[in-house]
């Protein structure tokens, strides 16, 4: 296995406070990656480093060797760094289809018409979709609008896919849907790097974990093993007014010991 | 998969028929056909009609231009900015270099692009209501540079004359004296439609191009845009410089037609207020919308100005207000919300 | 350098910021309590400077009982615009706030226009307009002081209003945090509602002063307007506590410009939009 992608010592400050502080982790070609951590441990802004979005204040990024540190959003994106948001924002005036269409036209400069058509089609496809393909962006349901976000940052062609809480607001159902179509997302042969809060989702997709807490990496590893890490409880259960119960829960108890509730939830 | 959207795949593989070509080939048809007709239902009245068409089509110029940049989600109030650096160009060229006048309309384009880069490459990070207002003080600073220009250069507070471009010679026995006047206001009327037609088509062309889907997805959120691949830097510079292009040029023939410059005149708010009132009413985002409400403005501004001699702009700011209110989508956009919604009513 | 020059122009700068800072904290409770951004702030000035100087004319008012007059009529005026326009866009996007408020300036811009024409208007005869004192060389006109110490007696009533008072805890648990303030049960309407009427009441009384200190014409409304946006931008949008000490800081940067830069006084307007632009470029720059 190869790395693809790499950040290394990323610190973000706002004024006087540190949100992300020295975060370092490597993710292997094709793996599924979680970042997971209480509310405000800076995930998200972790993932708007590596995606472009923020600049770091400290550190660098890295995908297939080639540092991206002091690249726009958009060249990331060209660069094979795609991104979907927790909030989906569609762009509310077009179709589902032209959606896609603007990951597929921008994500690879000089990419023809014809070509960009037939990538957008597949990520409808993928992402099953293509039977909504003509509906207007504004008409979708919360999981339809979850399916466009991840069809339109695939349609980028990225090898690495940055997904930030896709399964906040799913109902169960939905959840395992969602599952299924990151998944499925991975079997096109793009890395997934993801930041999750329900706890069972992530036992069933992720092939490793990164914990965060107060802007630095906790720990690192398979699920089964950080979720018995004595500081990982702790982070989560320490502070039980700022995290979901069900994720205490889940983080609190033996992995194995919640199957039938986990199933429940994912 | 369902009929209409069978159709509208196979369509959007021959391309859809080109509505919007064939409108300006018909604009510009019309536009040629109109001194003729004005003068052969008005008579000596044509005059006066010409020259307040030459108005909504300067409207058109202005509000069609200031569209293109808003398209990109930047409502910029330094519309005056650009529409003055055209008309000081020509003026002053007129005034310091003995070239063709006609210069004076090209490169007062190019001043106003060179500004609106300017402006442009300062603003990329302000968004909303702080790109407004930062493009509002930046009119006001380049007005004030002009006023306290030497007077020797740019005038100062007097401004400067600028010659007219047509000069009609009244011949006697052959016509009448009005007709000067209507060969002169028929030439400018020609200028306009011209300048029109190629704002159109420039507008046109981005609607037509993948351009169209990066300033929506710039509009509706320029981080998801970003994130998508989209240069929102090169995008919204691309659009600075459509934008002020048409409308220095635009400034710069106006200059000519008033026949003087003055930085108040020139640099004027009310600029900024029509560039923006103006699509505002008739539809943002689309070429017909900025159209549409040149001419509708135009003409509640005659009636306006036919009631009360003072105090039309009332009307404007009133208008503004009810848009706002009751129609946020201007006229082009509530027609056409009602028309859809009817179309599928209909399929149901 | 002259220092008395340099004295002068600090006294003045600081004088002229009582009533910058009284018409500029208005703005700053519209956009930090209600969010709406008000180009409209400015008319609310005019229209107080020309009721002062149509008071004076028809009856013969002095405007310092003006100042009683026009205060509540400016509030009701605003009242009325909140009721019958803004409150139907506060959900509305930010720019079609603007607009709006762009769209009554223009109205009632144009209007004044239309009653008192564009021409300067001057309340002839004062006694006390003249009077002044002389401080180590520096000369301090009455006038502008009694508008520094009015405006600033204002504004403090002001901050100690929204930390003391009911209604101003309202006013800030509602700029704080909209659908807490509204699940808490307050009528989040009419904090919105009063906030806006005393806004307008504000700029009013500031306008009063300015009819007596200058002669103004209708354009002065979008003039103080961006005044305005220059020391609410200063102290950040909505932050009500920094427009005192933006205030100072563009006052006396203008006074400055205007006294040691020859023909400096002409270039007053310029320096308000240079350093709008200035810092909105670059608080953008340094946040990113």
């Amino acid at each position: 296995m190869s790395v693809v992608l790499t950040a290394k010592g990323l610190s973000k400050r706002f004024g006087g406070l540190a949100a992300v502080d020295d975060v370092s982790f490597e993710v292997e070609q094709g793996e599924i990656f979680a970042i997971i951590g209480p509310n405000g441990a800076g995930k998200t802004t972790t993932l708007n480093l590596v995606s472009g979005l923020l600049v770091p204040t400290a550190g660098s990024v890295t995908l297939h060797g080639r540092d991206l540190t002091t690249l726009t959003a958009a060249e990331r994106c060209h660069a094979g760094l795609g991104r979907a948001f927790q909030v989906v924002q569609p762009f509310p005036e077009m179709t589902v289809r032209e959606n896609v269409l603007v990951g597929a036209m921008f994500g690879t400069p000089g990419i023809s018409r014809a070509d960009a058509e037939r990538r957008a089609d597949h990520a409808l496809e993928v992402t099953g979709t293509t039977n909504l393909a003509e509906r207007d962006a504004e008409e979708l349901t919360l999981m339809e609008e979850k399916r466009l976000e991840i069809a339109r940052a695939l349609a980028t062609a990225p090898t690495v896919l940055l997904l930030d809480e896709v399964m906040a607001g799913l109902r169960p159902a939905e959840a395992r849907d969602a599952v299924r179509l990151v998944r499925s997302v991975r079997d096109e042969g793009v890395t997934v790097v993801f930041i999750e809060h329900v706890m069972p989702v992530v036992r069933d997709l992720a092939d490793r974990v990164l914990v965060m807490d107060y802007g630095k990496v906790l720990t690192e590893g398979r699920y089964a093993d950080v979720t018995k890490d004595q500081r990982v409880i702790e982070a989560y259960l320490g502070r039980d007014d700022d995290a979901p119960p069900t994720d205490v829960a889940a983080a609190a108890a033996p992995a194995g010991a919640s199957g039938d509730a986990a199933e429940d939830e994912a | 998969m369902s009929a209409p959207a069978a159709a509208s795949r196979a369509e959007a593989r021959r391309g859809p028929f080109p509505w919007d070509l064939l409108g300006v080939v018909v604009l510009a048809i019309i536009a040629a056909f109109t001194p003729d007709l004005l003068r052969f239902v008005f008579d000596r009245a044509s005059v006066s009609y010409l020259s307040i068409a030459s108005n909504a089509l300067s409207l058109a110029i202005l509000a069609l231009s200031w569209d293109m940049l808003a398209r990109t989600g930047n409502l910029s109030l330094a519309h005056a900015a650009f529409y003055g650096a055209g008309a000081y160009t020509t003026a002053l060229l007129v005034k310091h270099a003995d070239v063709p006048l006609w210069l004076g309309i090209p490169l007062g384009g190019v001043v106003a692009v060179a500004f609106a880069l300017l402006l442009g490459s300062f603003t990329l990070r302000l968004r909303g209501i702080y790109f407004a207002i930062a493009t509002l003080a930046f009119a006001e600073v380049l007005k004030s540079v002009v006023h306290h220009a030497p007077t020797d250069f740019a005038g100062g507070n007097a401004g400067m004359n600028v010659p007219a471009l047509f000069r009609p010679v009244f011949i006697a026995g052959e016509m009448e004296r009005w007709e000067v006047a209507y060969m002169r206001n028929e030439a400018y009327f020609y200028v306009y439609a011209g300048l029109l037609v190629a704002t159109v088509l420039a507008s046109i062309l981005l609607q037509r191009s993948r351009l169209r889907h990066a300033m929506t997805a710039m509009r509706t959120n320029e981080e998801v845009a970003g994130v998508m691949g989209v240069r929102a830097t090169r995008v919204k510079l691309l659009a600075f410089t459509l934008s002020s292009a048409f409308v220095g040029m635009l400034g710069a023939v106006e200059a000519h037609r008033v026949g003087s410059v003055l930085p108040e005149q020139s640099f004027s708010v009310a600029t900024t207020v029509l560039a923006l009132v103006t699509p505002i009413f008739g539809g943002l985002y689309t070429t017909l919308g900025p159209i549409v409400g040149a001419f509708g403005l135009s003409s509640v501004q005659e009636l306006l100005r036919r009631t009360f001699a003072d105090g039309y702009l009332i009307g404007y700011g009133v208008v503004l207000v009810l848009t706002i209110l009751f129609m946020p989508r201007g006229v082009v956009g509530t027609l056409g919300t009602f028309f859809r919604r009817r179309r599928k009513g209909a399929q149901r | 350098m002259d220092l008395n020059l340099l004295a002068q122009a600090l006294v003045s700068g600081i004088l002229a910021a009582g009533l910058y800072a009284l018409v500029s904290v208005g703005l700053a409770l519209a956009i930090g309590v209600i969010g709406i951004v008000n180009f409209a702030h400015g008319e609310f000035f005019m229209i107080g400077a020309f009721l002062a100087y149509q008071l004076f004319v028809s009856f013969g008012i002095d405007p310092v009982w003006s100042l009683l007059l026009v205060a509540p009529a400016l509030g009701l005026i605003g009242a009325l615009i909140y009721t019958s326009t803004i409150r139907f866009v506060l959900k509305a996007p930010e720019l079609n706030q603007m607009l709006l408020t762009f769209g009554i300036g223009i109205i009632l811009t144009n209007m004044a226009l239309l009653i008192w024409g564009g021409d300067p208007r001057t309340i002839a005869g004062i006694a006390y307009r003249s009077i002044g004192y002389q401080v180590g060389g520096v000369s301090i006109g009455l006038v502008p002081l009694a508008s520094f110490v009015i405006s600033f007696t204002l504004v403090l009533g002001l901050y100690w209003m929204l930390a003391r008072t009911p209604i101003g805890r309202a006013m800030r648990a509602v700029a704080q945090n909209r659908t807490g303030a509204a699940l808490v049960g307050l009528e989040v309407n009419r904090v919105y509602l009063v906030a806006f009427a005393l806004s307008a009441a504000l700029a009013g009384i500031g306008g009063v002063m300015i009819a007596v200190i200058q002669s103004p014409t209708p354009g002065v409304g979008l003039a103080f307007t961006l005044k305005a946006f220059a020391i609410v931008v200063v102290a950040g949008l909505g932050n009500i506590r920094g427009v005192l000490f933006a205030s100072l800081f563009v006052a006396i940067s203008e006074s400055l410009v205007a006294t040691l830069v020859p023909n400096g006084d002409t270039l007053r307007n310029a320096v308000f939009f240079a350093i709008i632009f200035a810092v909105l470029v670059w608080r953008s720059r340094r946040v990113a």
